[in-house]
């Protein structure tokens, strides 16, 4: 029986928004198991990005002090929601081989695992934004009212992080290879998006295409242009992103249900 | 649609396993099989094959055969967890397999959260499950352990755990596999009459089981399998004699072929007693 693509994608979405229970449930399971056994629990949650801000506070004042005015806060704009799409694509591309063990016993829409993945980072993802407030005290002068769009950017990058999840998730399943390759591309990608360096620094160069090509050269753009120049986002940029984001989610959607029958086989 | 007679209808089911495709396949191993250009056929163990039967309401059938002859395979394609490469399987009415008996759990969590986790990848109603939780609480019998991460509980605690979220509704179509003795004496009893007051509730029963006498005390109809196909169908005590038999023939045979050869002045081979498809459990 092999229904079409629409048809397929449409099942996918109706299996998320059926299980919506099944997601919370999801999400505050993935919450929970990061800080198990911690004496400040949640704090955590807090805590975690203050420390990695700190950190990177520290080593670009001493080291790019001269060249980037305010350099913790144009890193920090960049850096965290980065980290957001790193730590939710891990953990959606290994949601689904997690749970091999109640996929051979309860029969469920697999497509839940990684879409409850995506959001537990995104809750983490919204109290790293707290932290980023606290850099604010420091830099009271980069406060604009444009930081509002910071949820509007986030939804972007969410769509996209999503897609891919579900994508890698259901491939890693029939290929493990998929979650060591994707430690690697991680941190070439990383490099390759104006995370840690501005993208008027690399304009004209060969590298220029590749960050043209690169979604998150839109996306960190607009988080910078927001969080530390108090500008517009990059609409365009971000409009296209969206764009690419949902074809590509529908092809995720599609080839995820397509292989799902298979997954109980293998795991 | 109009209302089945059958609670299960299965039709020429087939179900296969790719076996270069298993748990530990990797990128490399698939191009150097497709550059290989090998046959496709011996790719796949057919795990079953060619069934077809079908199990009116009220019927209660029984599955004998030995190790990897394709029970469980068959009770998980009934369930909805496998699915056919085959022919089809209809199902009316909720299906309930007591497959679940602990594995299924979160660790980090605490009971209490891992039945309302359980309850909600089972599909069952939010308030439903939590209409039942004290009752699955009760039955589960883990004391105050039930609100610490299941990590701390022992496996028996788990099992019966396990054994009361599965059992906590009553299902239309009921699958069983045998491995049912979890628990001291006093749980074990407890189970056994949960599972009579769903055999008696539920509208169909599949059992699978290698103890004959079950088969014959609960099940009207029994299906003999072997290798993937159904070798017999009938009356219980009819196809539990045909198993009795077969299996005698089959001592005999190999009491046979080890005289032969012992008296040939050769080493006795290593037999296995039936095989498994590779990555799966027993």
């Amino acid at each position: 029986m092999r229904l079409g693509l629409v048809r397929l994608v449409m099942r996918g979405v109706l299996d998320l928004r059926t299980r919506g229970r099944l997601l919370q449930y999801l999400v505050g399971t993935d919450l929970k198991r990061t800080h198990a056994d911690t004496v400040m629990g949640q704090v955590w949650w807090l805590i975690d990005p203050f420390f990695s801000m700190a950190i990177y506070a520290i080593l670009v004042t001493v080291v790019f002090a001269k060249q980037i005015p305010d350099a913790p806060l144009f890193l920090f704009a960049a850096i965290l929601p980065w980290q957001w799409f790193q730590t939710s694509l891990v953990d959606a591309t290994t949601s689904v081989t997690a749970r091999g063990n109640l996929i051979r016993q309860i029969q469920f829409p697999k497509i839940v695992l990684p879409a409850a993945s995506s959001i537990a980072g995104t809750i983490t993802f919204g109290f790293g934004l707290f932290s980023l407030a606290v850099l604010y005290l420091v830099y009271p002068g980069r406060l604009s009212p444009w930081l509002l769009m910071i949820p509007v950017i986030a939804a972007v990058q969410y769509v996209f992080t999503l897609a891919l999840g579900i994508l890698f998730a259901g491939v890693n399943t029939f290929y493990r290879d998929v979650q060591n390759l994707l430690r690697h591309v991680t941190r070439i990608w990383f490099y390759a998006s104006p995370a840690i360096y501005s993208v008027t620094a690399l304009k004209g160069s060969v590298f220029g295409l590749v960050l043209a090509l690169n979604p998150f050269t839109y996306l960190l753009t607009s988080y910078r242009n927001v969080a530390y120049y108090g500008m517009a986002p990059d609409w365009v940029g971000l409009l296209s992103v969206l764009l690419v984001s949902l074809v590509l989610l529908a092809f995720s959607i599609w080839v995820f249900k397509r292989i799902e029958t298979g997954f109980a086989k293998i795991l | 649609m109009p209302a089945s007679p059958y609670a299960i209808d299965v039709q020429d089911l087939g179900i296969r396993y790719n076996l270069h495709l298993t748990r530990r396949t990797t990128i490399k191993g698939s191009l150097a099989e497709w550059v290989g250009r090998r046959q496709r056929d011996d790719h796949f163990f057919w795990a079953l094959r060619h069934i077809t039967f079908r199990i009116a309401h009220g019927e209660s059938i029984g599955i004998l055969g030995p190790n990897g002859a394709g029970k469980s395979t068959l009770l998980l394609a009934l369930a909805g967890i496998l699915a056919p490469d085959e022919g089809s399987i209809r199902v009316t009415g909720r299906v309930s397999s007591l497959l679940t008996l602990g594995a299924g759990f979160e660790m980090e969590i605490s009971g209490r959260e891992n039945i309302a986790l359980i309850g909600a990848f089972m599909g069952i109603r939010h308030r439903v499950i939590r209409d039942l939780t004290a009752s699955i609480i009760e039955f589960a019998d883990i004391g105050p352990f039930i609100d610490a991460p299941v990590r701390t509980y022992s496996s028996g605690m788990r099992a019966r755990l396990g054994f009361s979220i599965a059992t906590a509704i009553a299902p239309d179509i009921l699958l069983l596999d045998e491995v049912l003795g979890t628990g001291d004496e006093e749980f074990r009893a407890r189970s056994q009459q949960r599972i009579r007051d769903l055999v008696t509730r539920a509208r169909a029963i599949v059992l699978v089981t290698h103890d004959l006498n079950s088969v014959s005390e609960y099940c009207n109809r029994a299906l003999l399998m072997e290798k993937g196909q159904v070798l017999h169908e009938g009356p219980p005590e009819e196809t539990v004699e045909f198993y009795r038999d077969r299996v005698r023939k089959r001592k005999a045979r190999l009491a046979e072929e080890e005289a032969a050869r012992a008296a040939a002045g050769l080493p006795a081979p290593v037999t296995l007693d039936g095989f498994r498809a590779p990555g799966r459990p027993g």
